[in-house]
């Protein structure tokens, strides 16, 4: 048993593959019709190759519920692990990326949490060493 | 819950982000939003998909408590749209599901969402969606019972890992 995937819900599928490759730099990995959406994926050039991240349409009212819920709460639905937060953050901010939380200190890491402009937060996570 | 670490940071996030204080001096919106800008969005954007007595977007950005420049610079880089596209994207999607339901004309639909015209309400609908919505309506109405969604309605994702359209891709191969 392996984790290999996860996923999030976003609002609509073609600003989430936009921001999710063009700003945050992700490569596509897999892009299968399925009726009205897609089975959309993105991979981090550097991450694991094979750890996949689905893009998943929110069209369905719980989803958009539990995800409205958790953005109005301040809270990210994710995290992804960076090297340097303070690059990031400076470099995101440059994209337009509108952040809740400066690079901040939380005892074991630097944490940061930007809005995605699909309907999510996002926390940054940089391990200390 | 999501978040790593869990818990605490969590808290720390909002009383971190209360410290701070937007700067209407400047030209360019704050890119650090405080939970209480969070909020007003959040707001505006229920606003926004309001059907009946649409407000103008300078009042929906009075009560969000910005100029009607800033609201729309910072609406757009939290929601990845401007107030106006997400209000035709909110009043396009109204219309899928309506339609979808299949319970309502076309005619229906176009004024139940806030279209004046059918005409520009078909034109929007198909540009958007790629077929006019009476093709939509067609192709979706299925007879659904209360409490059950149509399957146009259910994320391509879920059906495609569980689900009735999952089961007709593993036969057909």
């Amino acid at each position: 048993m392996r984790i290999k995937l996860n996923s999030i819900f976003v609002d609509n599928q073609d600003k989430a593959l936009r921001f999710y490759t063009e700003v945050l730099g992700f490569k596509k990995s897999k892009e299968i019709p399925v009726g009205e959406f897609r089975w959309l994926t993105v991979v981090s050039p550097d991450g694991h190759a094979d750890v996949e991240l689905s893009l998943e349409p929110n069209a369905n009212p719980v989803a958009k519920t539990y995800q409205e819920e958790l953005f109005r709460q301040g809270i990210p639905l994710t995290a992804f692990e960076v090297d340097d937060i303070h690059a990031e953050y400076e470099r995101l901010k440059k994209h337009g990326v509108a952040f809740t939380m400066e690079p901040t200190d939380a005892g074991q890491v630097f944490v940061a949490i930007f809005a995605d402009t699909c309907g999510n937060l996002i926390q940054l996570y940089q391990p200390k060493p | 819950m999501p978040g790593y670490p869990p818990g605490p940071v969590h808290a720390a996030a909002h009383l971190k982000s209360r410290r701070y204080t937007q700067n209407h001096a400047t030209a360019e919106p704050p890119s650090m939003l405080t939970h209480d800008a969070l909020i007003r969005l959040c707001r505006a954007r229920d606003r926004l998909r309001e059907t009946e007595g649409r407000a103008p977007i300078a009042d929906i950005a009075r009560e969000a408590g910005l100029s009607p420049y800033h609201f729309i610079r910072q609406f757009a880089a939290v929601f990845g749209a401007t107030p106006h596209q997400f209000r035709i994207d909110a009043r396009i999607e109204r219309a899928k599901h309506l339609l979808a339901r299949g319970n309502h004309s076309v005619t229906d639909v176009c004024f139940e969402v806030g279209f004046e015209s059918l005409g520009s309400f078909s034109d929007l609908f198909a540009r958007r969606v790629g077929v006019p919505p009476s093709h939509y309506r067609r192709r979706w109405q299925v007879p659904s019972r209360v409490g059950t969604l149509p399957p146009a309605l259910i994320p391509g994702c879920l059906l495609l890992m569980c689900g009735e359209a999952a089961s007709a891709i593993f036969k057909k191969h």
